[in-house]
Parts: structure tokens; sequence; C-alpha cells
């Protein structure tokens, strides 16, 4: 028994049942505040000290809606607005995949603010100064026995009255306790000043940084990647003698689809045969080179009759003439590999599939211009 | 005649009243002298044995795990276009092991299945294990895990945020919710243990560490009041999270295009798998635990009997998943799902997904029979069994998906190396060794909440307002 005034008395019991029909008992003759002690939850127990209904609900409710309002900002800030990216194909403030972050981030505000908030806030807890730690009774509330304390509030506390209520309960091994040691301990308080500052401190840094890169966006984001050792196309470098940092390809490289022809001469050119057959998937591929390439100096029926030409100067072949209709098809060939007079040669932009298909096009296209009379039975027929 | 009289008195019919959840004679203070000594007293034999094969197998895990840091994550066998392998299977399969835990603390208890209160420490501490195992692989998998925490949405030099459209960042938030919040759960769970602990120890040490620990409990009537608010809270919002952890897991495949993977059927097929690997982990662990801790009368035949008719009944539900599965393929119309489903029963790796179809699906049968329930052959035969099948499910959705994609010239046989192996074995040297190390140092039964159950343990009605 220590000095200094007496803060409660205590008294055990061997069972829950007698701890509950003591209760109205003591309480009765309001003589300060009731707590029991006791290993474990005892059913009742609340409404037999009239305690209040735990608020804890309310608080998690509270904070498990601000943590879904918190996830919901945040994560809409983000994506929309400070550093919005389309993914998949989504508006950028599209808040459905936002949904699983939101669910986890309220799960996790609800449950600190409920372990936490029962520890710290409700209970009090840390608190390692309280007189029913040191008393010799704590073996037994915390292993099979249950403990009835009544406690000073305010001056008037008469311990010998207590002690008389509790034998009176059948109460064993009656304590009176000291004064609760309210030393600078580690307490709740402490824990959540500290825990406060850590949290006030982190939200500042971060802001700090924040408006840093936004301010002053001296440091290059995510230099790794462009801080490779590479060959930039178009632009000069020491690697080579030459000082170009693009190749030419070595020497007699045949690109796929880009085989030579053979000949040597239109007049060659002609006993070449189109290996190309004349089907509708041919002469799409023909129609679409020839709307690519083509169209733009011969016209769009090949009569040498553009848009750009006036401008341009130039004087493209009527294609529609007598002389090329007369043409066997490796000539028209020859013409798009080689280039005549001021038509460039194609023969780095078209595969040899391709100019083959233009040929058919061309061929296609002279025929439309130029029906007879048979083609109607022709197309009759089919 | 007699029920019928008891039920007009009110009373509970015969063949509902629970058989008791203990055996033997036991009370609060025998619980506390047969559960708390454990951390007091010197640990057998067996247990130094058994911490020196756990933690060599978690150093030689360690060790390939400072290779491939070292190295890089060339070291295993993930080529193109099987760029998830082992290391994405390993953490699906931890993280799936640490479902049982949950669902028996949180669920069980909000169905008031009294006799989860003597197995939820045990299984809890697994979860928490389970996921600090799963946590390693995404962080090794990343490759440069100094990096890690650019997974974290922070302010930062780079000017960058996350995109909070990719499911692997709902996995971050998820998985990492999820440890803290089973910590929690845990942790509230230990605070009346430890003050028990704290008040009959004789040790100077570790009353200061079981005082800090504790943090001052002291069994107040007004704490335990929020206590137990607290803890219903917690069991509700553990809920929600159990089923959403998995599913969060799922969309990682759900969300992408990869045929096998693309299925609205993937998350709870996912959390029905969690909870069937998790709760045969925990029949292992318990069997071994009731054996070699002498805690047969706490936990009993009829926790193994209940835990592995929930086996018997997640095997069903897989069965469903896995016919639902290849009901989708067929279904689609769509020749790349027939190609991936069909790949599963008949490709390369078939054995692997008939070793799953048997071990997850055909084994458990025997769980019909209640011999087989209450004996420790069959049911450690089906737990292994369900083990080894759920970690080749998960072999099975990823690289069996991944091996074939849409292209033909870009498929691939995957072989996984020696490092591989080397760190799947480190994980469970891990989980095992803390499951060793726990199962000494802190109580491995809720003493306080198997106290409250006890007969006796609550007073009897005196005819006041509770009717």
């Amino acid at each position: 028994m220590s000095s200094g005034k007496s803060f409660a008395v205590l008294g055990l019991f061997d069972s829950a049942d007698a701890l509950v029909t003591a209760i109205p008992k003591v309480r009765e003759k309001q003589l300060g505040g009731l707590e029991a002690y006791t290993p474990y939850p005892i059913h009742g127990i609340d409404e037999a000290l009239g305690l209040r209904r735990s608020p804890l609900g309310g608080m998690v409710l509270v904070m498990g809606v601000l943590g879904a309002i918190t996830a919901l900002g945040f994560q809409y800030w983000i994506s929309a607005i400070d550093y919005p990216i389309v993914t998949g194909g989504k508006a950028p403030w599209s808040w459905e995949a936002f949904v699983p972050i939101m669910f986890e981030v309220t799960v996790l505000f609800a449950t600190f603010t409920a372990g936490l908030g029962m520890l710290l806030l409700l209970n009090k807890l840390p608190f390692f100064g309280h007189p029913v730690l040191s008393s010799e009774s704590i073996k037994a509330i915390t292993r099979d026995r249950f403990a009835l304390a009544i406690e000073a509030e305010g001056e008037g506390f008469d311990a010998a009255a207590a002690q008389a209520a509790l034998a009176a309960a059948s109460a064993t091994g009656i304590e009176v306790l000291p004064e609760p040691d309210r030393g600078p301990f580690l307490t709740s308080d402490y824990i959540l000043r500290v825990a406060g500052g850590i949290f006030t401190a982190c939200v500042v840094a971060g802001l700090l940084m924040y408006a840093a890169v936004k301010l002053f966006p001296v440091l290059p984001p995510m230099s790794h990647m462009e801080d490779q050792p590479r060959l930039n196309a178009q632009k000069a470098d020491s690697f080579f003698k030459d000082g170009f940092g693009m190749r030419m390809p070595v020497p007699g490289t045949v690109a796929r689809g880009y085989l030579p022809i053979g000949v040597s001469s239109q007049e060659e050119a002609a006993s070449l045969v189109n290996p190309l057959p004349r089907t509708p998937e041919v002469l799409a591929m023909g129609r679409k080179v020839f709307h690519n390439r083509c169209e733009l100096c011969h016209g769009a029926l090949a009569d040498g009759v553009p848009t750009l030409t006036a401008a341009y100067g130039g004087k493209p072949a009527n294609l529609q003439a007598q002389q090329f209709r007369d043409y066997p098809d490796g000539k028209i060939f020859w013409a798009i590999t080689m280039g005549k007079n001021a038509m460039p040669s194609h023969a780095a932009d078209l595969t040899v599939t391709q100019r083959w298909a233009v040929v058919h096009y061309v061929r296609a296209l002279q025929r439309a211009q130029n029906a007879k009379d048979e083609d109607l039975n022709q197309a009759g027929a089919r | 005649m007699r029920t019928e009289a008891s039920l007009l008195r009110g009373g509970i019919p015969e063949g509902l009243i629970e058989p008791p959840l203990t055996e033997g004679v036991v009370t609060p203070g025998s619980l506390d002298d047969q559960v708390l000594a454990f951390p007091d007293s010197r640990p057998p034999r067996q247990w130094y044995i058994g911490l020196a094969i756990t933690m060599t197998a978690m150093l030689i895990g360690f060790g390939f795990i400072g290779y491939t840091i070292a190295t890089g994550i060339g070291v295993w066998g993930n080529t193109s276009p099987v760029f998830w392998a082992f290391d994405i299977i390993n953490f699906v399969f931890w993280v799936g092991i640490g479902h049982a835990g949950t669902l028996i603390s949180a669920i069980l208890f909000l169905f008031r299945k009294r006799w989860r209160n003597a197995i939820a420490r045990f299984a809890e501490a697994m979860t928490i294990f389970a996921v600090m195992c799963a946590g390693i692989f995404p962080l090794i998998h990343v490759g440069r895990p100094w990096l890690a925490f650019w997974l974290f949405p922070y302010p930062n030099q780079r000017a960058v945020w996350t995109n909070f459209r990719s499911p692997l960042l709902w996995d971050v938030f998820a998985v990492s919710t999820y440890f803290s919040v089973s910590l929690m759960f845990w942790f509230l769970g230990l605070v009346p243990d430890i003050a028990s602990m704290r008040d009959r120890t004789t040790s100077k040490v570790r009353k200061v560490i079981y005082s800090v620990l504790s943090m001052g409990w002291r069994g107040a009537a007004s704490h335990w009041q929020h206590y137990e608010k607290a803890y219903l809270l917690l069991a509700g919002l553990a809920t929600g999270l159990v089923l959403s952890v998995h599913s969060v897991v799922s969309f990682d495949f759900a969300t992408s295009v990869v045929p096998g993977w693309h299925m609205t059927i993937f998350p709870p097929y996912f959390v029905a798998g969690a909870i069937f690997a998790g709760f045969s982990m925990v029949v292992i662990v318990l069997v071994v635990v009731r054996e070699t801790m002498q805690l047969k009368n706490l936990i009993t035949m009829r926790h193994l009997d209940v835990m592995n008719k929930v086996i018997l009944g997640m095997a069903c539900l897989m069965g469903y998943s896995y016919m639902m599965e290849g009901f989708t393929a067929w279904y689609s119309m769509n020749p790349y799902l027939h190609h991936a489903f069909m790949n599963i029963i008949t490709g390369v790796y078939g054995w692997a997904g008939w070793l799953t179809i048997s071990c997850n699906i055909l084994i458990p049968q025997l769980l019909w029979f209640k011999k087989c329930r209450t004996s420790y052959f069959w049911m450690i035969l089906v737990a292994v069994g369900v083990t080894v099948g759920m970690w080749f499910e998960r072999f099975v959705i990823i690289v069996i998906s991944l091996h074939q994609d849409y292209l033909p010239s870009s498929w691939r046989i995957y072989k996984p190396t020696l490092v591989d192996f080397g760190v799947l074995l480190g994980s469970f040297g891990l989980f095992f060794t803390l499951v060793l190390i726990f199962a000494r140092v802190l109580p491995v039964i809720a003493t306080t909440e198997v106290k409250a159950i006890l007969p006796g343990a609550q007073p009897s009605h005196h005819g006041d307002d509770h009717e």
C-alpha cells in the first residue's frame, strides 16, 4: 500500500455470475464510479454498470466515408487533372477504374480507426501507470477472476465505506489502490502527438516536393532512357569515319520483294510476262498503288490530265494513247521500275509484285476507256 | 416428447445443442497454464530440428534471391512470351494461402461459428506470414527492388504519377491493405493474451516486452466494450477485404486480353481457390501443432472435421469453376479461347492440367467419408494434394496461357531454372520458420476468446431485460 490518497477499492469474485450479481448491490450505494476488470468480455455487464454505447461505429463510418472520398478525389485529380494519360482508350475522368483502390482505402481508413481509435482514443492506451496494473489482483484478473472496483469521483471518496460495500457483496481479496501514476511515460497522448507530428511533416514534405518539381523543373525527369548510347537518324555521329549516323546498305544487298528484274533495256523488257493473275485482289492492290503514286501526274483515268501538272509544269504521258495501249506489259513495268523522261524510278518504293499489279490496273483503265461492243456481250454473259 | 416440452419452455432441442468445443475439463486457469506456458518453457528437441531445416531452406532461398538481384531476373526461366512464371505463380499461391486465416477470423466470426475461436489465432498468424512470403515475389520481379517504392503515388522528382487504371497498381493497394488489416486484426486479438502473459511471467525482461506489447491492457469492462465493438467492425471490414483481395489479384489476369485469362469468372474462382488452398495449409499446420504441442483437448478432431468439410465444399466449387472455364471457352465460339482451353488438357503441359484437376477435384472427394475427415493419413493426403494442386493451378493459368499466345511464331516452351526452384523453396522456408517461431513466442490459441466460450463463462440470465 503506497502513500498518498486512495484512488479505488477493488474486490475479487470467483465467477462472472457472482460479479454480475454483485454489481447492482454495490451500485445502489453510490460510493463512486464503478468499473469491472475481467479476463474476457462478459455479456450484459455494460447495462449492469450503466456504460454508454460505444461511439466507435460512428467514428468508423465517418472515417470510412472519408477514405472513400479521399481515394476517389486523389485518383481523379491525378488521372484527370494533374497527369492525364489515356489508357485503354478510356477518358481520363472515367471513374470506374478507381473503384478497387477506393474500396481498399476505405477499408484501410476504417480499420485503422477501429483498431487505433479503440486503443488510443477511447481506451486511452497505452497507459502503464494505472494502479490496477501494479495491484495484487492483476495476476488473477487476466487469468480467471473477476474484479469490481469502486473508483473515486472527486474529493469525497470514502475508502472504508467502499471496502465495506464490497465485503457486503461477498467479494474477496479486497484491495485499496493508490492514485494513478501520470508521469511523462509512454502514454496514448504522447503517441498521438508524435504520430500527428509525423503525419503533418509527411504532408508538408509531400506538398513541398510537388511544388518544387512543378515550379523549378531543374531535374530532368527519368533520364535513364535518353542517356543510352545510340545512333540517331539524320544526325551526325563521330562513330564512323564519314561522320554520318545513317549508313548505306552493304553493296549487293537485296531486300525481300525487290529482286532485280534481270533485263537491261526497255526493248528486252518487252519479253517479260506479268506473273500475276487478273484477280479482283490483284486489281485492288494495283488500284491502291495507282491511287497513291501514279494518279497525281497521270490522272485518275491515266489520260494525262491531272490537277497538279499545270502548276508543276510537267507533261506526263497520256497512257490512253494508242502508243501505250500497244505497249506490252513488260515495257510498262520497265518504265515504272527504271523511270522515263521526267518520271523517276519507283523501284525503291514499290515491290515487284506491286509494280506488276499496277500494270494490270493500267491495262484495266485502258480497256475501260476504249471499250468495244464485244465487251458488252462479255458483261452480259457474266 | 421431452424435446417438445423443452421447446415449450423456450429451450433448445437436443439435436441442435452444440457439442462442447473442448475435450476434458478446461477452466480459464488451466487454459492459461496450458497455452501461455510455451513461451516461458524451453522448446523440445524436435522444434530445433524443425527450425534448422526450415531456416536452411530459407537461407538457400535468400541466397538465390540475392543472386537474382545481383545478376538480374534473366537468371530465371522467364522468356518471351512467358514473362510471368514462377514469380507470379508463387505470389498468387501465397496470397491465396493467407485467405483462410481471414476467413476463419472474420467471416466465421460474423457467422458466430464459435469453433473458430480455438484456431483463429494460428490461422491469422499464417495469413500474415503468407502475405509476407507473397510480398517478396512482386518485389524481386520488378528487377530493381530498390526502386519498388515507385509503385506508390507520392510527389516525386520524376514528375510522374502512377497509373490508377492498371490492375497491377490495384494489387499494390490491395495487398498492402490486406497486410495492414490482417496485422491490426491479429494484434488486437493478441493484446489481452499478451496481458495475461505479462502477469504470469517471472522473467523481468519478458515482463517489460509484454507490458509494452499489451499497451497496459487491464481488462476494464469499459475497455472490453470498445474492444468488442472494434473486433466486430474489423471482422466486417476484413470480410469485404478478403473477398476483394484475390478478386483484385485475378484482375491482373482477367483485364488482359490473353486467351485463358480474359474471363469474368476469374474473381470468384480465385477467391474460392484461395480459401481452398489456405484451409489445406491450416489443416496441415494444425495437425502438426496439436500433436507436438499437446493441444488435442483444445483443437479437437471436430475442428479438423469441420475444416475438412469446408475443404470439400471448396473442392466442389473449384470443380464447378473448372467446368465453367471449359463452358466459357466452348460457348464463346472463339477459336483462341478453344485453343487455350484444349491446351490445358491436351497440350505440352497437359500433365500439369490433369495434375491440377486430380489434386483439386478428385482427391478431395475422399472427404465425403467421415472416416477420411477424421483420419490424419487421409486428411494430410488431401491437404498436401490440394496445396500441390493449387500451386499447379496457378502454373496452368499463367504459364499455359502465356506460352502459346496469339502469335504462333513466338510460341515457346517454358523451362524453370534452378534459381526459380531455389526461390520457391526459400519462400516455404521463410513461412515455416515464422510459423515455428510464432508457435514458441506468442500464444498459439486465443486464450481470451476460448475462455469466453467455455461452459459457465457467461453469467446465466436473471430474468432481466435480456430476453
